[in-house]
């Protein structure tokens, strides 16, 4: 143990640390299923370093695990395995900003809020926001290609990223795509980086590309008598409003954020509610959302439903979603995070819902997520009387129906969180045995020795 | 009973305030608006005393550009029956703002007026108090409890280090603390049925006041600009510092 750490001391000084602590705080991120146990973590501050980091690592065949804000939900930055930990907190700048491109060039360990904060200083927007956005680094973010909130409007990280530095398994350094907005000059690697969760690389500098700040946001919040008629609701405001965010959350879920200290949005009861946020910019969109609201009440889609007066009460209402997981976090939740196309989310969400419930009637389901994107975050709540090893194991079956009726609907058994460790075995529901042996490829192209985060997405 | 709710339209709390490069007062262009919180409690605990059958009716108030009609809307959206906007593009300040309200209070004889304790934006906490001196009502400021009981109006009140409650005879005027009520949200078929309620604009100059500011505003200033912390490396360090550079033990 103290080995290791002695081969990088001499590079890193007292940023090397191996106190109980600090290795237990970095070997673990909000899965907390497996044991941290890495033998070192790493403190790099410079490009230079982390190739270094990188290269001594290769000389030695040394596993190495990218850390950021480690708000990860399948594993990605565990080290577990004596792994050494290279984590990006002490790069943390933001470097450049360029008003013309509309792009800043920020360093991995910037937080995600950070980088948010900063566009809106620049009167600008950084859209890709999600609950741990206090927490969550933009290495993390383009390990995972985070999603979010406001995927329906403004995509994924990888639809904002123009430009990446990248430290490769051999410890070579990559300027990819230099921050240009169009570049046709054969693979894009920058792509293959984002979403690879640190498995072919270590970013060490994003360029991020803003948009403007959007006007006046406005949510609603719908109550809906049935899955169906959210998905109705969705078509009918999708036909006339470009809606920044459309997320959908069960009777259940509501009132375990109610519970939380959170304010009820209305007083009626419904089984499900949807809250949908758009730039309320004209009294055109204003008027188009009361008459939308109006026909959808008169179908019988919308059972009753509140509109925010203020930013101040959007955010408030926003609290209503985005309060869920922490709210059920006490009942130690399985988590699963799936999509499919947004076409086929009734029928599918009925068929997992059915499958669930009828094997494990003890189980309480918590269904919320990024409807209008396909997303759903499907929980499972732990029984007070069951204990936790017999609940995964549990759940563990759970996940092979799920995710063959996942395969079946040609969706993502991961849409949002990665594979990281918890998904592994399951990428074949997703990804083809083809797919998986070019990754494999690829992986050994960037990183031959197999350092770079291995054991995390497929084992070699 | 009748209610009259005055609302003021303000920065939305929600906004970071930015001050105009030339020190004359905070950016408002193009900047989101919404109703004071503190109003939002006053117009809340009007519509929960009409719920409670107490009131009959709730007129809420406002002096401002016509922009400020949003404000009155969302009132009514809440719960209030109509609403009046005393238009002006002056810059009104508490004092000319109790006068205008001492006019319509003469006009609709109200048996409570429910005001927030102070707006977010000017901070002054003057106005419910100049409105009861002006017309000679009792008043309850800085309310937790509001309880109205025949021809009286039992009020507590957030002082220093614990509660006051006063009792007032009606017609008073009532301003609401942070803790008297949680607002409710405005639901969509209430706000569709407040597009409909009467919304009667009346000139300033209409009502006889002076609405020429009576003080005037040097300057505005952003706060200063904290500089970073810094880590210690040990707690002797800590107290070291604590004792001779901060002087604080």
């Amino acid at each position: 143990m103290s080995a290791v750490a002695d081969l990088f001391r001499p590079l890193l000084g007292a940023r090397c640390l191996t106190d109980e602590d600090s290795l237990k705080r970095y070997g673990v991120d909000w899965t907390k299923v497996w044991a941290p146990a890495p033998s070192a973590v790493l403190l790099p501050e410079s490009t230079e370093e982390v190739q270094a980091i990188v290269r001594l690592a290769n000389e030695h065949r040394i596993a190495l695990v990218p850390s950021g804000g480690r708000t990860g939900l399948s594993a990605a930055a565990v080290a577990a395995d004596g792994e050494v930990v290279v984590a990006f907190d002490r790069m943390n700048k933001v470097l450049d900003f360029s008003p013309f491109d509309r792009a800043v060039t920020v360093q991995p360990g910037v937080i995600t809020q950070q980088l948010q904060e900063f566009a809106e200083q620049q009167g600008l927007f950084y859209p890709v926001d999600f609950a741990s956005a206090g927490s969550s680094n933009i290495g993390g973010n383009i390990g995972t290609n985070a999603g979010g909130i406001k995927v329906i409007r403004y995509g994924m990280t990888r639809d904002w990223i123009t430009g990446l530095k990248v430290v490769t398994g051999k410890g070579e350094l990559l300027d990819l795509n230099k921050g240009l907005a169009k570049n046709a000059t054969g693979y894009d690697f920058r792509h293959l980086m984002i979403g690879s969760e640190g498995t072919l690389g270590f970013v060490v500098e994003a360029t991020v590309k803003l948009a403007r700040q959007p006007d006046n946001l406005t949510v609603l919040v719908l109550g809906a008598p049935g899955f169906r008629e959210v998905m109705r609701i969705l078509h009918a405001f999708q036909s006339k409003i470009d809606l920044t965010a459309f997320e959908f959350f069960s009777d259940k879920a509501m009132s375990h954020v109610l519970a939380h200290g959170v304010a009820r949005p209305f007083d009626g009861e419904a089984p499900f509610y949807c809250l949908l946020e758009f730039e309320g910019s004209s009294d055109g969109v204003m008027n188009d959302a009361m008459a939308l609201f109006e026909d959808c009440v008169e179908k019988g889609w919308v059972l009753d439903g509140v509109m925010s007066q203020s930013l101040t009460q959007a955010s408030q209402l926003w609290q209503l979603r985005e309060r869920i997981s922490e709210s059920i976090s006490i009942y130690t939740p399985y988590k699963n995070d799936i999509s499919v196309t947004v076409a086929k989310v009734p029928d599918f969400v009925e068929e997992v819902d059915a499958i669930v419930q009828a094997n494990y009637p003890d189980f309480e389901i918590v269904w919320f997520g990024h409807i209008g994107d396909g997303n759903m975050h499907l929980n499972i709540l732990k029984p007070a009387d069951l204990p936790k090893e017999e609940f995964f194991a549990r759940c563990n079956n759970v996940s092979k129906w799920v995710f063959e009726i996942v395969e079946k609907y040609n969706g993502s058994i991961s849409a949002e969180h990665g594979v990281g460790r918890t998904k592994k075995a399951y990428l074949g529901y997703s990804r083809s045995p083809e797919e998986i042996a070019l990754m494999k490829a690829v992986k050994a192209a960037f990183d031959p020795n197999g350092i770079m985060n291995p054991g995390k997405i497929f084992d070699l | 009973m009748k209610v009259l709710v005055p609302i003021k339209r303000v920065v939305d709390y929600n906004v970071k305030v930015r001050v105009k490069a030339d020190n004359s007062g905070v950016e408002l262009a193009n900047v989101k608006m919404a109703m004071n919180p503190f109003c939002e409690i006053a117009v809340e605990e009007a519509v929960r005393l009409k719920e409670k059958g107490v009131v009959t009716e709730i007129v809420a108030v406002t002096i401002g550009s016509k922009a400020a009609q949003e404000q009155l809307r969302t009132a009514m959206a809440l719960g209030a029956d109509r609403s009046i906007l005393i238009e002006t593009e002056e810059d009104a300040q508490p004092l000319a703002i109790a006068k205008a309200l001492k006019a319509i209070v003469e006009k609709e004889q109200p048996q409570l007026v429910i005001l927030g304790k102070q707006a977010i934006d000017g901070d002054n906490s003057q106005t419910g108090q100049m409105l009861a001196a002006l017309t000679g009502m009792g008043q309850g400021t800085f309310a937790s409890e509001v309880v109205v009981d025949g021809d009286k109006v039992k009020v507590t009140r957030e002082v220093d280090g614990g509660f006051q409650t006063v009792e007032l005879k009606l017609p008073a005027v009532i301003t609401t603390d942070l803790r008297l009520n949680e607002p409710r949200y405005a639901s969509l078929p209430n706000i569709m049925k407040a597009k409909k309620k009467p919304l009667d604009t009346v000139s300033a100059a209409d009502l006889g006041v002076d609405f020429a500011p009576r003080t005037k505003t040097l300057k505005v200033e952003a706060p200063a600009a904290r500089s970073a912390g810094i880590k210690v490396a040990s707690v002797e360090e800590l107290v070291s510092k604590l004792k001779n550079e901060a002087k604080v033990i």
